[in-house]
Order: structure tokens, then C-alpha cells, then sequence
């Protein structure tokens, strides 16, 4: 973990700006400045307030780019048809902007729109979901799945306490029904495990460190081939209500 | 802390505190007192003193001012009120603990209760505890149900819930699973599952700690309790509550046990069948078992449970399997050592040692068929002498007729072999082994 200490002041100042404004649920980009501060891989994501603003930074993070709104009141950035993946070039970034912006006013016509987020592009990778709560008897908890029907329809996932070691860690992702798709089936290389293992404990080591953070999701984290890393796509964070 | 809850299950005097002739039907009726009265009249070795409020049962004692000072524990067998009203008279007797079987207070009255109660350093079991304490060893038996006491052994029983608690005892009864302690906690106002936990951990005369929960106060001091006791022996929970608490709920504190090395189970019977077989045999080192019987066609079941549990069967080694031929030719030796409808004793004896001799078997499974085979009763001590001289490898029987079983049991009562009328128990109890197994590897024991 990088300095303790460092990180703590870093996300304790992000979280009580936030709820200066009054928020409890993170936006992905705050959630994902949280985890980055934390030592938490993410992908690299910015604010975009208009389309001139969106085509400069564009051409920093580079083509291809996935385009999402930014609102704090749209959670299924998917369901409002806010999302758009792997744009090639800035014709398309232009069109598409416009585009977005549209979908969503349809899906929710008063969501207050900051603007659009764009993201560095995530090639096609195993996706698994990290996440944790807060137990009310046991405190800081993790979980861990792959993403998807695994975890959200068959309930495919695992539980620890936190904060936990390496070995826990390890046995949360081998104790699901579906380790082998990780493990590597059909001659596939194994995913990068001791990436997986390194972001659930850090995940639990936040939850158990600010216990204030009643909810935290990471899904999907593109976990790539055995050596080259998992990184966060998509991340929400939500506070309570006390303190 | 433990030290404090010691009083409680080792007291060398008891003060019963009721009113036989009360009217009521509650926990703190005459009928009640009566059986309390009773069984600790009845097995308790040390000095027992009652209070009868009526004044009229023999022996008793009209006034708590007429009991000795410092008895180890109160137990009361009075209404919220009465409790409430005697409070300062009890504290004068300078009790070390209480037990408190009514049910019932208010929070007013259990804070006064308990304020009072830590001031005098005096720790309190309860209320509602219908069916309290019991040291099989000191004949201690603070239950409000006669015939419930079970024999002496190595299994300790905690309980969240005194029902639950009761049908435990009366299943450790049937199974003559011998019991060390027991305690239920009921409102848990003082004493709470930790802290017994805690004591009995050190307890010598606990082999094995089964608790029944339906919800932890202090979720993560009761983990870390139960991390320090599993490296000492093993913890077996029931837990209960998952419809009210949300299966999401329930699966988190399936993780946390497994996470500090407890074992669980699904139901009562489920957890004196485990608790038997911790308490009696050694655990296993591996997963592979070794199946011995005298009849092939319940062998081919108990395999397939072993498998479904994930144990594995134990492979022979050439040298075990040809000692075993030489001697006794009939013998088929694959998948499970079948010995033929025509043992007795002596083969089992000859078999069971060979097989234990064999570095590649972890446990093994005995089958008796006592029906239509040449198997006499009297022949099924060779298993309970063989599982008793193994050290470190688990020896366990199954009947798979119920009447038998009875039998077999009846016969070999007080042995240090568990006897099962199905495989799935037999299997969920090899498991248990095998899971503790791996926990002292994994604490490095």
C-alpha cells in the first residue's frame, strides 16, 4: 500500500468535500479519484463540461475512448443509454456527444448533467466485481464475483471480513463456482490473480478504514492475463448518513 | 473475564432461591422450582442451600438471611418483581454469580439489575434462562427439565436459545455423546456467548466447543474468541436466524466462521454427530478414506456420499492389499475393502489393523451389516478397540439399520467410537475432521 497515512488524508478530504455538497453517492469520477488515491487501480477518466472541452482532452487520453455521462443522478449509466464504448475517432466523439446528452434528457429529464466523462479504453478482458459493506455485526465486509449473470443472477460470489491477508483474499476468488473461468479453461492463460488479490484487499482496507463508506463497487475490474494487471472500469461509492 | 464466568460452572455451593407456592405458569413456577430442587438435590456434589419463599418444601430455608454468606452461584426462580425486590437482600449474601430463569424484565429494571450487579462484581447468566448451567463432572445441573443430564465427555455446548439448548442435551442423551458443559445464555444482560466461549477454551475437560447462535453483539471480539479457540480445539456453530437476518446476512457470517476456522452445520442432529466424532477421534491429515465392510451394496452409497462431501477413497498400498489376501483370500479390495458376509471379529481386527498401518489413508469407514451376514453384536468391539488404539487416524462405523444401530450403540456406550445409521452423517462428520485437520495446519498446530 502506498503511504497509509498519505492515502487516509487524501480520501478523508475527498469524502468531506463531497458531503460539503450535500452528496452521499459518489459520481464514478469521484468514486474513482477515491480509489486512486487508495492504490486502487482505475482506468485513467476526466471531466468533459462541453464538447470543446471533451475533443481536448480526447486527444491527451487518445483514441480508442469509451464516453459516459457524468450525473449524480444517473446510477445506470447503461439502462439511461449514457454510454458509449470504443470511439475511434473525433467525428465520432462529436456525433456521439450530442448524442448522449440526448438519451439521457429522455431518460430523466430533470438529471442534473455535468457533462461527459471520457475514459481511456479497456481492451476485452475476464471482468469481475469487488465490493463491500458494512456488516451490523461484523463491520467492514468484501466481496468478490465475476461480473455479470455470475454475480448479479446466480449469486455466484464470495465473502470475507475486513481487513484481510493475501491468503484470504485468495481463497475468495477460488472458492466461487466460476474460479475456473479465471483459472483458464479452453487453453486460456490464467487471469492475473495476485492483481484480483491485491484490489480486494485494498477495497477491504478501505472499508475498514473509513467505516463511514457504507457501500463500495467496483464492477466491472477488467482483470487481464496472468502478469498484466486488473484495472477498475467503473467504481460507485456511497456514504452514510451519520458523521 | 473467564476467571469471573468460573463460579458459574464450577461452584462449590448453590443457593436456590423460589417460592413453591406461588401461583403462575411462568419460568418462575412452583412446578419449575420443584424440578430445579430436584436435580440439584438429585446429582450436585456440592452443598446446595433453597429458598422457599413458601416455606414449605423440606429443607428449605424461609429468608435469604438464613443462607450462608458467598455461595458461587444464586439461582433465582422468582417474577421480574420479586427479583427486583429481593435485589439488595441477594447482593448481601455476597453471591458470586446469578442465574436468572424468569423472562420478562423491563429495560428499567434490567439496567438497575445489572448496575448493581457489576458494582458488586457479581456476574449474572440471564434472564430467561429456562435451561441454565450444567458440569456433568460436579453433577451441576441448573436445568428446569428433569432427565436431561447428560453423561460426562468432551463436548461443551453454548446456546443462544434455551429450547434449542434442550433439545441438544436430550440429543447428546440419545446419542450417549458424553457432555462437559453446557450453558444457555437466554437475554444475555451479563454473560454473553464470548465470555463463555472464552472460559471454556481453557476448560480441560471441553474436547470440543459447540455453540448455537441466532445473532453475535460484539461480532468481532466473538471471531477472534473463537480464532484463539479453534487453535486449542475445535468450534462447531448452528446458526439460526436466516430467514429473519437475509440470506446475503447469513452467507457473511458463513465467510466470517470459515475465515477464523469454526465449523459449521445445518441442523441439531448435524452438530452432535460432528461434535461426537471431534470430541472422540483425531482428525484427519488428508481427505482419503478407507472403506471396510462386510456387504458391498451399502459400501457403493457411502462412496458416493464421501465423493458428493469431497473426500476422496483411499487408495491401498500393494503391500497392505497383498497381507490382506494372504490372509484372508476372499477379501475384494478396490474402490472399498470388502470382507465377505462371513466375518467376524477376528477378520475385522486383522483388516482394520493392516489398513490403519497404510501411510495413504487419512480415515476409515466401517460398515457392519448385521443382517442376513454371520456379524455378531458382540463382534463390533474389535471397531471400538481399533478406533480407541489409533492415534492419528479417525476410525468411524456405520449401521445403516436403524434398529441395529440402536443396538450397536447400546453395546459399545461409553467407548471412544462414533456409530452412525447413515453415511451422509458419517461423511459430514469425516469432513469435520478433515476441515479441522487443515485449520491446525493452517494456525501452524
Amino acid at each position: 500500500m502506498i503511504e497509509l497515512a498519505a492515502a487516509k488524508k487524501n480520501v478523508t478530504g475527498i469524502l468531506s468535500s463531497i458531503r460539503k455538497e450535500g452528496r452521499l453517492e459518489l459520481t464514478e469520477l469521484d468514486s474513482k479519484r477515491v480509489l486512486a488515491a487508495w492504490g486502487v487501480p482505475v482506468n485513467r477518466t476526466e471531466l468533459a463540461r462541453d464538447l470543446s472541452e471533451a475533443v481536448k482532452v480526447a486527444r491527451e487520453i487518445r483514441y480508442p475512448l469509451v464516453l459516459k455521462i457524468a450525473s449524480p443522478d444517473i446510477i445506470h449509466k447503461n439502462e439511461a443509454k449514457g454510454v458509449k464504448v470504443g470511439l475511434t475517432s473525433e467525428l465520432e466523439l462529436r456525433q456521439s456527444f450530442g448524442e448522449l446528452i440526448d438519451n439521457v434528457h429522455a431518460y430523466k429529464p430533470d438529471a442534473k448533467i455535468l457533462g461527459v466523462t471520457i475514459q481511456e479504453y479497456l481492451p476485452p478482458a475476464r471482468e469481475v466485481i469487488v465490493g463491500a459493506l458494512q456488516d451490523p455485526s461484523f463491520g467492514a465486509t468484501v466481496m468478490f464475483g465475476l461480473a455479470g449473470v455470475w454475480a448479479e443472477v446466480l449469486k455466484d460470489i464470495s465473502f470475507r471480513l475486513a481487513p484481510l491477508n493475501a491468503e484470504d483474499a485468495r481463497e475468495m476468488i477460488q472458492e466461487i463456482k466460476g474460479y475456473p473461468v479465471l483459472a483458464g479453461i479452453q487453453r486460456a492463460p490464467p487471469a492475473d490473480i495476485n492483481a484480483l488479490v491485491d484490489i480486494i484487499q485494498k477495497v477491504g482496507q478501505l472499508a475498514h478504514e473509513f467505516p463511514e463508506i457504507t457501500e463500495i463497487n467496483l464492477n466491472p475490474i477488467f482483470a487481464f492475463d496472468d502478469g498484466k494487471g486488473a484495472v477498475t472500469a467503473d467504481a460507485r461509492i456511497v456514504l452514510g448518513r451519520g458523521k | 473475564m473467564s476467571g469471573e464466568v468460573k463460579a458459574i460452572f464450577e461452584p462449590k455451593s448453590v443457593v436456590l432461591v423460589g417460592a413453591s407456592a406461588r401461583e403462575g405458569v411462568g419460568a418462575a413456577s412452583p412446578v419449575f422450582f420443584g424440578s430445579l430442587v430436584h436435580n440439584t438435590l438429585h446429582f450436585f456434589k456440592g452443598k446446595t442451600h433453597v429458598v422457599d419463599f413458601s416455606g414449605r418444601l423440606n429443607g428449605s430455608v424461609k429468608n435469604l438471611s438464613e443462607v450462608p454468606s458467598g455461595c458461587d452461584i444464586a439461582v433465582i426462580v422468582l417474577p421480574p418483581k420479586l427479583v427486583m425486590k429481593n435485589l439488595r437482600k441477594l447482593f448481601a449474601r455476597k453471591v458470586k454469580s446469578m442465574v436468572l430463569v424468569a423472562g420478562g424484565f423491563d429495560q428499567h429494571q434490567l439496567e438497575e439489575l445489572t448496575r448493581v450487579a457489576a458494582k458488586q462484581k457479581v456476574r449474572v447468566l440471564g434472564p430467561n434462562v429456562l435451561a441454565g448451567v450444567i458440569n456433568t463432572a460436579k453433577g451441576l445441573c441448573i436445568t428446569l427439565e428433569r432427565e436431561i443430564m447428560p453423561p460426562c465427555g468432551g463436548i461443551a455446548m453454548i446456546s443462544q436459545n434455551c429450547a434449542v439448548g434442550t433439545a441438544m442435551l436430550d440429543r447428546a442423551c440419545s446419542y450417549s455423546a458424553g457432555v462437559s458443559k453446557f450453558a444457555s445464555i437466554g437475554g444475555g444482560a451479563d454473560i454473553t456467548e464470548t465470555d463463555l466461549l472464552e472460559f471454556l477454551t481453557q476448560d480441560k475437560e471441553t474436547k470440543v466447543i459447540c455453540i448455537y447462535l441466532e445473532s453475535v453483539r460484539d461480532g468481532r471480539r466473538f471471531l477472534e474468541s473463537i480464532r484463539e479457540a479453534v487453535q486449542k480445539k475445535p468450534v462447531v456453530v448452528l446458526k439460526g436466524s436466516t430467514v429473519r437476518e437475509g440470506v446475503e446476512r447469513d452467507r457473511i457470517f458463513v465467510s466470517a466462521l470459515k475465515q477464523v476456522g469454526a465449523l459449521q452445520v445445518s441442523d441439531i442432529e448435524e452438530l452432535l454427530s460432528v461434535a461426537d466424532a471431534l470430541a472422540k477421534q483425531p482428525c484427519m491429515r488428508g481427505n482419503r478414506v478407507a472403506v471396510v465392510t462386510n456387504v458391498s451394496g451399502p459400501a457403493v452409497l457411502v462412496a458416493d456420499v464421501l465423493s458428493r462431501e469431497g473426500l476422496a477413497l483411499a487408495k491401498l498400498s500393494n503391500k497392505v492389499t497383498k497381507k490382506i489376501i494372504q490372509t484372508y483370500p476372499n477379501t475384494s479390495i478396490a474402490d472399498w475393502v470388502d470382507i465377505g458376509i462371513d466375518a467376524n471379529g477376528d477378520r475385522y481386527k486383522f483388516v482394520l489393523e493392516q489398513v490403519l498401518s497404510d501411510s495413504g489413508v487419512d480415515g476409515v469407514v466401517v460398515v457392519n451389516e448385521l443382517k442376513s451376514t454371520f456379524l455378531k453384536l458382540e463382534d463390533i468391539q474389535e471397531v471400538a478397540k481399533a478406533a480407541k488404539k489409533s492415534e492419528d487416524t479417525p476410525v468411524i462405523d456405520i449401521v445403516m439399520c436403524g434398529k441395529d444401530c440402536v443396538l450397536v450403540r447400546e453395546k459399545l456406550r461409553g467407548k471412544d467410537v462414533c456409530v452412525y445409521d447413515s453415511p451422509r452423517k458419517a461423511a459430514r462428520a469425516l469432513c469435520a475432521l478433515c476441515s479441522y485437520g487443515k485449520t491446525l495446519k493452517r494456525f501452524g498446530k
